[in-house]
């Protein structure tokens, strides 16, 4: 039986993204293994699982990022409201535009923290300084970020904390306003307290946009998310409602990963 | 049955006993300690020997801005001056070994004294007409050394001071004696016998000059030459008496000058004029205008060695120096050039140098002045005696002086004066040499003549440096940078890992090489096929470009057999191409757009070229500083951490764009720094400049001249220099300029690259 067979618990919801028997290689070993999934719109959907089972490796499918890597090799579809982003018709920049994405790592640019926002509004070719202006704030209140550096925008970004610096990232993130965000351990490098703060922003963000979070901690998993997906060794094996996976979980391995028997 | 309770084992610890571990800690610390040592002991004697270098540079530049001192090592009167102390000195003269000194009386008494103690070794008489009186004295450049007096009869004596040296008993002495080179009997100057009331003497390539004014304001110009006869040894004596048109009216002369070449007679007026008589042809001279000298009466007037210019001392103590300019129309003027810090009292008289453009002058209150003309220096003014200063004589090395005031004393003095050449002015301004129009940066700083006008200007120098630096730098920047962007972020690993130690190892090729090339091979080849340099410059570029358009249009099947990554290799091809076909057509290139010749073409349009010039040497230079650019501008870019591309491209960026918006911005740093380290490089680069570049030191960027570099100058010129001369210590300080640049340079690149880093120091 497959495992994805199951994964059907949200037949309501308006599907943003479909995985399609979607297989991914790095050289001759196989990282993902006939993946099928649907994420549902305007949702946090979060994907779990030890090291090494590919869920990072899945988000950055959304993306396309994974182009980058050489020797990297996709089998099957993604399709973004219904259409193939494999395609070979499809303009990368341009998902890239509407799949946002926000590494594990603030990677804010050697830049002032309004040219950081910016940057993506100028990347689309806006040259007005009063649009870009409206946009900046209006990201940097998006990312409860505006209150702290509204006195200092054309500081060097650097000058921000870890947290400051992650939520200037998600900030440069929407100021493009994309469809997806996609959060790859955005608060592992945090201390507790930043990490609170972009929890509070998740539950903001999902209001606008589809998020979905790889993340390590689980309590994190079930305090943003309305649903989690569990990988592992490749494989999507349970893929349900946050609150059924964490309480009632279909499937024995993930019942031994949540209550901490491996991971 | 008794179960024996297995006892809890003490877990046998494996670390070493307390005792090899007491030894281990104390072995540990003294490796720590001697490695600490060690370093700290390396680290100050690199600090050391780099201190010890510069101290090295700045001993020997020194002794070049000291100035000159004197110090009077002792004054007495010689036995000969006792004799008669009212019959005056006229002539003082000091021979090259610093022992003898010669002194000429009014009455004609010559006497060679040794300078030490004033015993006199040799008493001679100048020729004198038994009836007249004497009346004037004039002497001829010093390194002629003759002497001529003048009489109220208008006769005139001409005798010459001679030294002849011998080493009996393997010890040197020096026999001085009087010689009459135009004979020992008086000659008659003026056939009138009208007395002789200014003289002047020279000793030219057409005879012996001698120019007189006589009582009756006469100008006479008499010409002497003699021959000895090869039988009888009978000294044939030919003359020829000019008479000069007068001066103006109302004007007398107070001295006169004649110059080297037999062309020009300078007179000096009571009217603080100088006049000018041009004298090659002697029997149609022709009077020129007047010049005035202001501050006072001309007290002195004296031609410096070489006569291409003039001293002139006025009543108030004005020195100052005046060139025979040529105009345009090929005519001399007296043109005043330079002047120098005055003496207190009006000059007496001045002393010129030997083989250099210095002079000494004195004035009637006892001051003596020690000037050089080139670099515009005054040495040293000095107060030597309360008494009028009458007559000083400096030896032919410069480091002993006579002299004599009037009290009739003799003073002896030791001189150091070794460096007068050499100012600021003289080094990096613009300098009016002898027999020049106008002032000019020039380096010329030997020549096969003694009497030659060393041109010391570091600006050729500094400016050809900076040329050549500047046109590598033209050529090597643009694809060093292009290259290392493009190796480090479009190309694929594996091509990389090729790419790159192949143009590091192009760093490692001799640059003799290079500049054997340069010279031997690419500068004719250039010559021979200017319109290939210049369309490959030119196409080469749009080649590349044509070709990956041509690429990105090609049918997809076509691309991809190429592997993603390995374009860049297709290029190779058309590249090759085009160089053969633009070689290949360059001759017809030139007969068609350049009558045959582009070289030819360039200089009748007006532009000068070298065979070695700029753009061989911006090429080569170019290849030779193009590993160190590319290869620190790689790594530069290669190190933009990947999560600051992968967030450039999350958002939507192309790679275009985050290499302009993300990348370059943050290799920034890098990348100046090795364009900075690139120019430093080009700048102290010396076999390729050497070789290739002509080392003519020429003013300007025209790229089709040579230049001659700070580095090659002191490579072709130091191996040939005098140690301890002034032309040595000013290598020495060419190499402190040079040392100072590179330095100025990387300390700049250091500074902002340290702030460029600064600001994007969290990565």
């Amino acid at each position: 039986m497959s495992p994805t067979a199951l994964v059907e618990p949200f037949k309501s919801e308006p599907i943003k993204l479909e995985v399609k028997n979607l297989d991914l290689f790095y050289g001759p070993k196989r990282a993902l293994n006939a993946v099928n999934m649907k994420i549902p719109e305007k949702k946090v959907t979060a994907f779990i699982g030890p090291s090494g089972c590919g869920k990072s490796t899945l988000l950055r499918c959304f993306n396309r990022m994974n182009d980058l890597v050489d020797a990297c090799r996709i089998e099957g579809q993604i399709l973004l409201e219904g259409s193939n982003i494999y395609d070979k018709s499809v303009d990368v920049a341009e998902l890239r535009r509407q799949v946002g994405m926000v590494f594990q790592k603030p990677n804010p640019f050697p830049k002032s923290i309004y040219e950081n926002v910016a940057y993506g509004l100028r990347l689309q070719g806006v040259k007005s300084k009063r649009v870009l202006d409206e946009v900046v704030e209006k990201s940097l209140r998006g990312a409860a970020l505006w209150d702290e550096v509204k006195d200092r925008l054309h500081d060097n970004a650097f000058g921000l904390s870890g947290g400051q610096q992650q939520r200037l990232v998600i900030a440069r993130a929407i100021a493009i306003e994309p469809e997806v965000i996609l959060l790859d351990e955005p608060a592992s490098a945090l201390d507790p307290i930043s990490t609170l703060k972009i929890e509070e922003l998740i539950n903001e963000l999902k209001h606008q946009y589809t998020i979905v979070i790889v993340t390590h901690n689980m309590q994190q998993a079930a305090r943003v998310s309305d649903y989690t997906a569990f990988m592992y060794m490749g494989d999507l094996i349970e893929h349900d409602l946050t609150d059924t996976l964490f309480t009632n979980p279909s499937k024995k391995q993930t019942e031994d990963y949540i209550t901490g028997r491996y991971g | 049955m008794s179960e024996s309770i297995p006892l809890v084992k003490e877990p046998v610890s494996l670390m070493p006993t307390l005792e090899q571990r007491n030894r281990l800690r104390r072995l540990r610390k003294f490796k720590d300690g001697l490695s600490r040592y060690g370093v700290m002991t390396a680290g100050m004697a690199v600090v050391f020997s780099l201190g010890l270098i510069f101290f090295y540079l700045f001993s020997e530049i020194a002794p070049l801005f000291r100035g000159a001192s004197v110090e009077i090592v002792k004054t007495y009167t010689p036995e000969a001056l006792h004799q008669a102390p009212e019959d005056k000195t006229e002539f003082l003269t000091l021979e090259r070994y610093e022992e003898i000194g010669g002194n000429f009386k009014r009455s004609g008494a010559v006497s060679f004294f040794t300078v030490d103690d004033g015993k006199t070794l040799l008493s001679a008489q100048m020729p004198k007409p038994e009836t007249a009186e004497f009346s004037v004295m004039a002497t001829s450049t010093a390194d002629h050394g003759l002497v001529a007096y003048g009489y109220s009869n208008g006769q005139v004596a001409v005798a010459k001071t001679e030294y002849e040296l011998s080493y009996p008993n393997d010890k040197r002495q020096i026999t001085p004696s009087l010689a009459f080179p135009l004979g020992d009997q008086p000659i008659q100057l003026d056939a009138q016998g009208s007395a002789l009331k200014v003289l002047a003497i020279q000793q030219t390539s057409s005879g012996t000059l001698i120019g007189a004014l006589t009582a009756d304001n006469r100008l006479l110009l008499g010409v002497f030459s003699s021959s000895s006869n090869l039988i009888t040894g009978a000294v044939m004596l030919e003359q020829e008496v000019f008479t000069l048109p007068p001066l103006p009216q109302g004007v007398t002369a107070t001295h006169m000058q004649i110059d080297e070449g037999a062309q020009h007679l300078v007179v000096a007026t009571d009217k603080s004029q100088i006049i000018l008589y041009k004298i090659v042809n002697p029997s149609a001279a022709e009077r020129k205008d007047a010049v005035v000298v202001p501050n006072g009466k001309i007290t002195a007037m004296q031609f410096l060695v070489g006569t291409g210019s003039l001293v002139v001392g006025t009543s108030e103590g004005h020195v100052s120096q005046w060139f025979l300019v040529r105009d345009p129309h090929n005519e001399y003027h007296v043109t005043h050039v330079r002047d120098f810090e005055s003496l207190n009292g009006a000059i007496t008289g001045f002393a010129p140098e030997f083989a250099r453009r210095g002079f000494w002058a004195g004035d009637d209150k006892g001051n003596i002045g020690i000037y050089f003309g080139t670099s515009q220096r005054t040495l040293l003014v000095e107060s030597v005696s309360d008494k009028s200063i009458n007559k000083i004589a400096i030896s032919p090395i410069n480091n002993r002086a006579l002299l004599i005031d009037d009290s009739k004393n003799l003073s002896l003095l030791d001189v150091w004066n070794k460096h007068p050449e050499v100012s600021f002015s003289s080094l990096w301004q613009k300098v009016w040499y002898e027999g020049r129009d106008a002032p000019e940066y020039i380096w010329q700083a030997s020549s096969g003549s003694d009497n030659f006008e060393a041109k010391m200007s570091f600006v050729p120098l500094s400016l050809g440096t900076l040329k050549a630096a500047f046109f590598a730098i033209l050529f090597a920047v643009p694809l060093g940078v292009m290259g290392a962007i493009y190796t480090a972020y479009f190309m694929t690993p594996k091509l990389r890992g090729i790419v790159k130690p192949t143009i590091e190892i192009m760093a490692a090729l001799p640059t003799v090489i290079l500049g054997f090339l340069a010279g031997l091979w690419l500068a004719p080849f250039m010559e021979n096929h200017l319109p290939a340099i210049f369309s490959i410059l030119i196409l080469l570029p749009v080649i590349m470009l044509v070709t990956g358009f041509a690429w990105s249009k090609c049918p997809e099947n076509i691309r991809n057999k190429m592997p993603e990554g390995w374009e860049a290799v297709i290029v190779i091809l058309p590249i090759i191409a085009t160089v053969w076909a633009c070689v290949a057509l360059s001759p017809l290139a030139e007969v068609w757009f350049f009558d045959g010749s582009m070289r030819q073409w360039f200089t009748d349009n007006g532009v000068n070229y070298d065979q070695r010039n700029a753009l061989v040497v911006g090429i080569i230079m170019g290849f030779a500083v193009i590993p160190s650019i590319f290869s620190i501008a790689e790594d530069a870019v290669f190190s933009v951490p990947r999560h600051l591309t992968q967030g450039s491209l999350a958002l939507g960026a192309t790679p275009w764009q985050t290499m302009v918006g993300v990348v370059l911005p943050t290799a920034s740093p890098g990348i100046f720094s090795a364009v900075m380290m690139g120019f430093g490089r080009a700048v102290g680069e010396t076999m390729i400049v050497l070789m290739a570049t002509g080392n003519s030191p020429v003013v300007n960027f025209n790229i089709f001249e040579g230049m001659r570099t700070l580095s090659a100058n002191i490579a072709v010129e130091l191996p040939e220099t005098a140690v301890g001369s002034t032309h040595f210590r000013v290598l020495f300080l060419a190499a402190l300029v040079l040392l100072a640049l590179t330095f100025v340079v990387n300390t700049l690149a250091e500074v902002i690259r340290q702030r460029l880093r600064q600001r994007y120091s969290n990565l």
